[in-house]
């Protein structure tokens, strides 16, 4: 359980990125951060690993007080947390395996790591982290030569090999195309769903958000505004969250279709719209093999 | 060429001529037509000065060609060009021309071998993203130093120190290449992506975990890539460095040339040359293979 | 370690593990070092280590010997240090490297044209042309002064010869794969509306290539100044041949000390020198 107790975050440039933040994710929970750009989002999500340390308040994970966790506790607090990155952050010369293996660092000591030695079993684990994700048969090439789509998940990999219980992330599909994005969103809810693992996604496209999430927080200049269920948005709210109607880029929409100029509101939740939604999928499906 | 600039300088007249016809009209033509940018001062004047520096460099140096006697020294330099001596060149012993040829590449090799190794810590001391702008300055201040200081005269000063010979030759390249290597590895750090490191830090690695996962794997091509680079430059400083006999095919070359003896010479330059373009060609080759 | 492993997940799927690699090419480079160190190894001298602190004692600061009646001071070290002998040296140095570069970059203009592939159509014209560049660029340009020394004598005009075929070499190359890489668009507008080639190359490639083609010179300059500070070692004028003349002797160590401070100035100089002139061309 991730609780958030009157947070507050101020950048040393004074700049005040969160304020009196009150919130609790239960186990299991999938949950989307929505908000305009500078709304504090990613430092919301930050916070939960003390990627960013919050300068007021508490935030707890499981019970203890994170802010205050410093060396050897931080690192094995991260260890149980895994993070997915816009851009994917592998690296990219080397193997997709060994990138996944990275994930198992800290839970092994730095003399046998420096040198390269994992126990078998983690061998395993970084192995069938990757036939979770469907990219087995990539695990001994080179990180580089693999789609956006695919390094994505290769990412989601190694967070999987880290054996967490919560995976924070931010903003994952915002580098990738639109049918790979949908196909990236199907892999986390799958995460979600069939190992119980918490999701906590920063995003940018609200309709995915809606889609996918289970429950919607709404950011705005660093104030909670919205905190409610995925279903149960519309239009007003969003426009409670976003102080206007959507702008283009802050919908995924039709796949093919990527011309939509204004979709406040009415592209977003039309019923025809989600159909074309669910064809798009069948696409990437086919793609991605 | 000339005939072309007259031709631009009528066209020029014509257009102002024009200018005055339509005055109303093409008043903000020739607004914009005389406001256009006047440089040839500037670089006239910079012109000028280079052209009186060259002027100058060459009446200065005084120098004075009389007293050679260029057709009988071209005639012997062709003449020993042409029959190099094969004797010398295909010697076996350590005297000859292939040993002392293996004698320069290990010099090379091991030279750059070191160094390699040795920038590694001098390139993570230089890189901005590592220790900060100010140490960085100190590093990079130290590896002018090391690069300033000519290779031939640092070969002089260890000769004093560990002898002459081929060590010696090594080790003088070993330490001078610290300068280059340890710069462009820094560049390399410098360079690097900076999210596996970001990713690492969320996945709770400690710092030499960082380094082993995040920043080698990245950066280990790059630095093999620039220590073959240097390698290539390398061979070539190992053939002048016999000149001052730490070890390799300079001395002979230079025992050659005090002797006048042409065709010893360029039998040494044919081993030079067959050296360098395989160097040349198998660094470039490997090069290409890292990216 | 060599041998593929096969390793099998729980949910009975097999994968095969290549072998490492980067064991092979390592292993091979270290063989290589190993040879290699053997090679130089076979060739050494006798080790005086306890000789760096004197060497260095006798270069940079003034060392008296008694025995010959020789006795220095700070005031002789710094005199010399400026004395007219380093400054004429210093200023040949200078001027062989420039009138080298000159000479070789005024001749590398046609070669690189006739090398680049671009402009040249042909290819047994650019082919050989380059085969010969990269023969010429084989030759270090230390080698190149010995044979010019034995050839016409010792002097700054060896040293003259030799860096302007190290600066054509290199600036051939340099220049003919900058012209290879350029835009090749106004060229072809230029044909197009009447120009003849000669004009085209003037009007279209000849200004892109300006900045960069100064920004070689002066890139030329400056490792011409520092291969021509150590040719007088072998007699083609400069610093080099006072540097030689003070090398054998024990009792002129602090003169060679002073020689390796004025180079190590005119160096640094020359590479402030061309940063700030780099940085005007941008």
């Amino acid at each position: 359980m991730i609780k958030f107790i009157n947070t507050g975050k101020k950048y040393p440039n004074g700049f005040q990125a969160l304020e009196n933040i009150n919130l609790e994710i239960n186990d299991g929970e999938f949950v989307a951060i929505i908000g305009l750009s500078g709304a504090g989002k990613s430092t919301l999500l930050r916070t939960i690993n003390k990627m960013n340390a919050a300068t007021s308040g508490q935030v707890l994970v499981n019970d203890k007080d994170v802010s205050k966790l410093e060396g050897k506790e931080l690192r094995e607090l991260r260890r149980s947390i895994g993070m997915i990155f816009q851009s994917f952050n592998l690296v990219k010369r080397a193997s997709v395996y060994k990138n996944v293996l990275a994930g198992r660092v800290a839970y092994h000591s730095t003399f046998k790591t420096l040198f390269g030695i994992f126990p078998e079993e983690d061998k395993i684990m970084a192995l069938e982290a990757l036939e979770k994700m469907g990219i087995l048969d990539k695990a001994y090439e080179r990180a580089d030569r693999l789609s956006g789509g695919q390094q994505q998940r290769v990412a989601l990999a190694r967070a999987l090999a880290q054996n967490p219980k919560i995976i924070l992330a931010d903003e994952p599909v915002a580098s990738l195309d639109p049918i790979t994005t949908l196909a990236v969103m199907d892999d986390f809810k799958r995460i979600n769903r069939d190992y119980g693992i918490t999701i906590v996604a920063n995003m940018h496209h609200v309709d995915l958000a809606v889609k996918y999430a289970d429950r919607i927080i709404g950011l705005q200049a660093g104030k909670l505004v919205y905190d409610g269920p995925s279903d149960a948005i519309d239009e007003e709210k969003l426009i409670q969250i976003y102080g206007r109607s959507l702008h283009a880029d802050e919908v995924h929409g039709r796949v093919d279709a990527p011309k939509i100029k204004d979709v406040a509101g009415t592209s977003v939740f039309d019923k025809e719209n989600k159909k074309e939604k669910k064809k798009s999928v069948k696409i990437s499906d086919v793609e991605g093999e | 060429m000339m005939k072309f600039w007259n031709k631009k300088k009528h066209e020029i007249k014509k257009i102002q001529t024009q200018l005055n016809d339509q005055e109303q009209a093409s008043q903000k033509v020739a607004d914009k037509y005389n406001q256009r940018p006047k440089k040839w001062m500037y670089n006239g004047g910079i012109a000028l000065l280079v052209v009186a520096a060259v002027v100058y460099a060459f009446i200065s140096s005084e120098i004075s060609i009389r007293d050679v006697d260029f057709a009988t020294q071209f005639y012997y330099l062709w003449r020993g060009f042409t029959h190099p001596n094969t004797d010398f060149l295909f010697d076996m012993s350590k005297g000859g021309v292939p040993y002392l040829t293996l004698e320069t590449i290990a010099i090379a090799f091991s030279g750059t071998f070191l160094a390699a190794i040795l920038a590694i810590p001098f390139g993570f001391l230089t890189a901005k993203n590592v220790v900060g702008k100010h140490w960085s300055k100190l590093g990079e201040v130290l590896l002018i130093i090391i690069r300033t200081f000519p290779e031939i005269v640092l070969a002089l000063v260890l000769i004093r120190v560990i002898g002459m010979g081929a060590t010696t030759g090594a080790l003088t390249i070993g330490i001078h290449s610290i300068g280059m290597l340890a710069k462009l590895y820094a560049e390399a750090i410098e360079n690097m992506d900076q999210g596996p490191i970001e990713a690492l830090d969320a996945v709770g690695a400690n710092v030499w975990q960082k380094i082993r996962y995040g920043i080698l794997p990245q950066v280990i091509p790059d630095f093999l890539s620039v220590a073959l680079y240097r390698f290539d430059i390398n061979v070539r400083s190992a053939t002048i460095l016999g000149m001052v006999s730490a070890g390799g095919l300079g001395a002979p070359l230079i025992f050659a040339s005090q002797a006048w003896n042409w065709s010893q010479m360029s039998s040494v330059l044919i081993a030079i040359v067959i050296m360098v373009i395989t160097v040349d060609f198998i660094s470039s080759k490997l090069r290409q293979k890292l990216v | 370690m060599l041998a593929a492993k096969t390793i099998t997940l729980p949910s009975g799927k097999t994968v095969k593990q290549p072998f490492n690699k980067i064991i092979i090419p390592a292993a091979i480079a270290i063989a290589v070092f190993i040879v290699c160190s053997w090679v130089v190894l076979q060739n050494k001298g006798t080790l005086k280590l306890y000789e760096i602190g004197t060497i260095f004692k006798q270069l940079f600061s003034p060392t008296d010997y008694p025995a010959m009646n020789i006795h220095h001071t700070w005031g002789d070290y710094f005199g010399y240090l400026f004395s007219l002998e380093i400054r004429e040296a210093l200023g040949e140095t200078l001027r062989m490297s420039f009138i080298g570069s000159i000479i070789g970059s005024v001749l590398c203009l046609p070669f690189a044209i006739l090398c680049s592939q671009n402009i040249v159509k042909t290819k047994w014209i650019y082919v050989p042309m380059r085969f010969i560049i990269n023969l010429v660029r084989t030759m270090p340009t230390m080698v190149m002064a010995v044979i010019a020394v034995s050839l016409i004598g010792m002097g700054a005009l060896a040293g003259i010869i030799a860096t302007s075929i190290f600066t054509f070499g290199i600036m051939t190359k340099m220049l003919y794969e900058c012209i290879e890489a350029l835009d090749m668009g106004p060229y072809e507008a230029l044909q197009s509306c009447g120009a003849n080639k000669t004009q085209a190359f003037f009007y279209s490639v000849f200004p892109q290539l300006l900045p960069t083609y100064l920004g070689y010179f002066i890139y030329n300059f400056e490792i011409n100044v520092r291969t021509s500070i150590v040719l007088g070692y072998v007699g083609a004028g400069g610093l080099g041949v006072i540097l030689q003349a003070n090398m054998d002797s024990i009792y002129t160590r602090s003169r060679v000390g002073a020689i390796l401070i004025m180079m190590f100035l005119l160096v640094l100089l020359m590479q402030a020198f061309t940063r700030y002139v780099r940085g005007k061309l941008q």
